[in-house]
C-alpha cells in the first residue's frame, strides 16, 4: 500500500472523526489518536491509539507512522465532563505538542478543526464575520479561552512556518444523525427552549458536508483560516421548527440562572452557547466555497431534519447497550 | 406561523404578496436571505400597518420611477423623533415601486441588543449600521436607506423642522467605493409628526439617550400624547445622482459631495412645503 499518504486523526474516537474515516479511508492510511478508548461497537479503520496528545509518548506515533497529514479534529468543547485545566492542557499544550511533532517529523499539511464559537454570538458583531475578525467569545464566556488560545496556536504556527500547509477550519453548528455535540443533542429533544423576545439567526452544517469539507482541505496545499457553513442562515424558532421539536419560550434571566446553578455541577447546557440563542454570530464562509470550490450539499432544512429522521433508527442500540 | 399567514391573507391583495414575491430577493431553502430577511414577516408586518401609510398618514409618493434597478443609495432628510420616515419609505417602495424593493434600513448599533425589536427588525431586512454590512448589501445589489443627519436630524425640535443639519459622509465614500447611484429623498409631514418643542439634552445625557423629546401633548397627556399627530406625508423621490472620484479622498472633497446631496434635498424639501402651504395636515389632498 505504498504510495498512499498517512493521515494521523485526532479526536478519533469522536463521533466527527467516525464520518471524516469515512471519507478518507478509501485514498488514505489513517492512524487514529484519542485520550478516550473507541466506544464500544464502533472500530477504527486503522491503527489506533489511546493517548493524551501532549504525552511524551506522542513522539512515537508519528516516528512510527511517517505521518504525512496531521488532522487535529481533538478539540474538547467546552461543557465536556471535564475539569477545565484538564480541557486546557489537552486543547492548548497538546495542539501545541502536535504542532511541534508535526514540523519535527516532516508533516506536510495539517488540518485544524477550531470552532466558529471563537467569534462569540455579540450584539454589535457585522452581518457577515470574517477570517480576519476580532475572536471576542472570552470577553463574555471566558471558559472559551482555550479554544481561542488553541486558534491562536494555529495560526502563528501558520505563519512561522510557511512550507507546512496549515489550514484551520471554523465549522458553525454541526447537525447530523451520528454526532453528538451539544447542539444537536438539544435539537434532538421533544422540547427546545427558546429565549422569550430573542430569535437570532444561525447557520448549520450537516456532518457529510463538514466531512466533504475536511478532504477538501486536506487536498488542497494551501494555508489559511477558513470558515465553514452550510447553506444559508435560519432563525432559531424555525430550527427548532424544522427539526421536529417544540419551542418551549422561557425567560432568558431565569435561563442563565439556572445555567449558572447547574454549571457549578458540571451538568447542563454551557452558558456560553446560551449568547448564541440570544445574538447573532454568522459567519460567511466564501473564501472556503471559492478557494476549495466547496458548495453544501445538504440544505440547512434537510440537515436538522436528519437529527430526527434518523434518530429513530440510531437510538435503539444505544439505549440497549 | 399561522397566524402570520392569517394576517397576510387579511391585510394584503393578491397583487400585493405577489410584487413582494417578486421583489428581487435571494431566499433560501429555510426561506430567509443571507441577512435574515424573512419575507412571511415582512408581509404581515406590512398587512398590519398599512393603514398607518395609507389612512393615517395618507401618503403621497413621487418619483418612483427614477429608480435605477440594482445597487442604490437612498438618502433622505431625517426627522420627528421616531423612525417614522424610515418606515413610511420603506412602505412606499413595497406597495408603489415597480418592481417592489426591500429597502435595507440603517440600524441604531443598540437596537440589536433589544429583546423582540431585534429580531423583528432582522425579518423584515433591517441591518446593523456598519459600513461593512453596508457595503456589502450594495455589492450584493441592494436597496440601502441612509439618514446621513443621523440623531442630529431624528432630535431636531419643531423649530428647525426640514433645516437640514450637517450630513455625515460615510455613504458619500461608500457610494464612490461601489459606483451606487444616490436617489435623493425628501419627505415631508414627518418632521410635524412629533413637535418636540425641546430635546431636553442635559437630562437625556443623564439617561444615555441622545435626546428626550417634549411635545406640548407628550408626556403631559400619557399614552395618547404618545401618538403622532396625523400629518399629510409627502415622499419626493429625485433624479438619480452619480459621484466620480477617490473614495479615500481628503474630506475637503467628500464633504462637498455630501454638501451637493444635502442641498438637492434641502431644496425639494422646500419645494415640497412651498406646494403645501400651510396646510400641514390636508396639504397633499388638494
Amino acid at each position: 500500500m505504498s504510495g498512499r499518504e498517512t493521515v494521523l486523526i485526532t479526536g478519533a474516537a469522536g463521533g466527527l472523526a467516525g464520518i471524516a474515516v469515512a471519507n478518507l479511508a478509501d485514498s488514505y492510511d489513517l492512524v487514529g489518536v484519542d485520550p478516550r478508548p473507541l466506544p464500544k461497537g464502533k472500530d477504527f479503520p486503522g491503527e489506533f491509539h489511546v493517548i493524551d496528545y501532549q504525552h511524551r509518548r506522542m513522539g512515537e506515533v508519528f516516528r512510527s507512522h511517517r505521518v504525512d497529514v496531521l488532522l487535529h479534529l481533538g478539540r474538547i468543547p467546552v461543557g465536556a465532563r471535564l475539569r477545565s485545566s484538564d480541557r486546557y492542557d489537552t486543547n492548548v499544550l497538546g495542539t501545541r505538542n502536535l504542532l511541534q511533532l508535526a514540523r519535527r517529523h516532516g508533516v506536510s499539511r495539517i488540518v485544524v478543526l477550531s470552532t466558529f464559537h471563537v467569534y462569540g454570538a455579540h450584539p454589535h458583531n457585522p452581518g457577515h464575520l470574517l477570517e480576519d475578525d476580532p475572536l471576542r467569545a472570552s470577553q463574555t464566556f471566558p471558559e472559551l479561552r482555550d479554544s481561542i488560545e488553541m486558534d491562536n496556536l494555529a495560526r502563528m504556527f501558520m505563519l512561522q512556518n510557511p512550507s507546512i500547509h496549515l489550514q484551520v477550519l471554523r465549522p458553525v453548528h454541526v447537525v447530523g444523525a451520528t454526532i453528538q455535540n451539544y447542539i444537536s443533542q438539544l435539537l434532538r429533544n421533544d422540547f427546545c427552549p427558546v429565549l422569550v423576545g430573542y430569535d437570532p439567526l444561525l447557520q448549520f452544517i450537516h456532518e457529510s458536508d463538514l466531512a466533504r469539507a475536511i478532504r477538501l482541505s486536506i487536498e488542497s496545499r494551501r494555508s489559511g483560516v477558513y470558515n465553514v457553513a452550510g447553506e444559508g442562515v435560519i432563525s432559531y424558532k424555525r430550527a427548532v421548527d424544522s427539526a421536529g421539536a417544540w419551542a418551549v419560550p422561557l425567560p432568558s434571566a431565569l435561563v442563565y440562572g439556572a445555567l449558572g446553578t447547574l454549571s457549578r455541577f458540571r451538568l447542563g447546557f454551557p452558558k456560553h452557547l446560551v449568547d448564541f440563542f440570544r445574538y447573532p454570530a454568522v459567519v460567511s464562509d466564501a473564501a472556503f466555497r471559492r478557494e476549495h470550490g466547496y458548495q453544501p450539499s445538504i440544505s440547512t432544512i434537510e440537515a436538522l431534519r436528519s437529527l430526527r429522521s434518523l434518530r429513530a433508527v440510531v437510538e435503539p442500540p444505544h439505549t440497549a447497550g | 406561523m399561522g397566524w402570520k399567514k392569517l394576517l397576510i391573507e387579511l391585510g394584503l391583495t393578491d397583487s400585493e404578496k405577489r410584487r413582494i414575491d417578486d421583489a428581487q430577493l435571494d431566499i433560501n431553502s429555510a426561506g430567509f436571505d443571507d441577512w435574515g430577511l424573512d419575507p412571511e414577516t415582512l408581509k404581515a408586518a406590512l398587512a398590519v400597518t398599512r393603514w398607518i401609510y395609507t389612512d393615517y398618514f395618507r401618503v403621497r409618493a413621487s418619483g418612483l420611477p427614477h429608480l435605477p434597478p440594482g445597487r442604490v443609495l437612498l438618502i433622505s432628510n431625517h426627522g420627528g423623533q421616531i423612525p417614522l420616515d424610515g418606515m413610511l419609505i420603506g412602505m412606499s417602495m413595497l406597495l408603489e415601486a415597480r418592481p417592489a424593493r426591500v429597502v435595507r434600513g440603517m440600524i441604531e448599533r443598540w437596537v440589536p441588543g433589544l429583546p423582540f425589536i431585534s429580531s423583528l427588525f432582522s425579518k423584515m431586512g433591517q441591518i446593523v449600521g456598519d459600513v461593512r454590512n453596508c457595503r456589502e448589501l450594495l455589492e450584493k445589489e441592494q436597496c440601502v436607506l441612509v439618514f446621513p443627519e443621523g440623531v442630529r436630524g431624528s432630535g431636531k425640535t419643531i423649530f428647525q423642522r426640514y433645516q437640514l443639519q450637517r450630513f455625515g459622509t460615510g455613504f458619500v465614500r461608500l457610494a464612490l467605493e461601489t459606483g451606487t447611484p444616490i436617489i435623493p429623498v425628501a419627505v415631508v409631514g414627518c418632521e410635524e409628526a412629533y413637535p418636540s418643542v425641546t430635546a431636553l439634552k442635559p437630562i437625556a445625557k443623564l439617561l444615555g439617550a441622545p435626546y428626550l423629546p417634549m411635545t406640548p401633548f407628550f408626556p403631559f397627556l400619557g399614552p395618547i400624547g404618545a401618538l403622532p399627530l396625523p400629518t399629510q406625508v409627502t415622499i419626493d423621490f429625485g433624479a438619480p445622482m452619480v459621484f466620480q472620484g477617490d473614495p479615500d479622498g481628503p474630506e475637503l472633497e467628500i464633504e462637498a459631495m455630501a454638501a451637493q446631496v444635502r442641498d438637492r434635498i434641502q431644496a425639494m424639501v422646500d419645494d415640497s412645503i412651498k406646494r403645501r402651504g400651510g396646510k400641514v395636515f390636508t396639504g397633499g389632498a388638494g
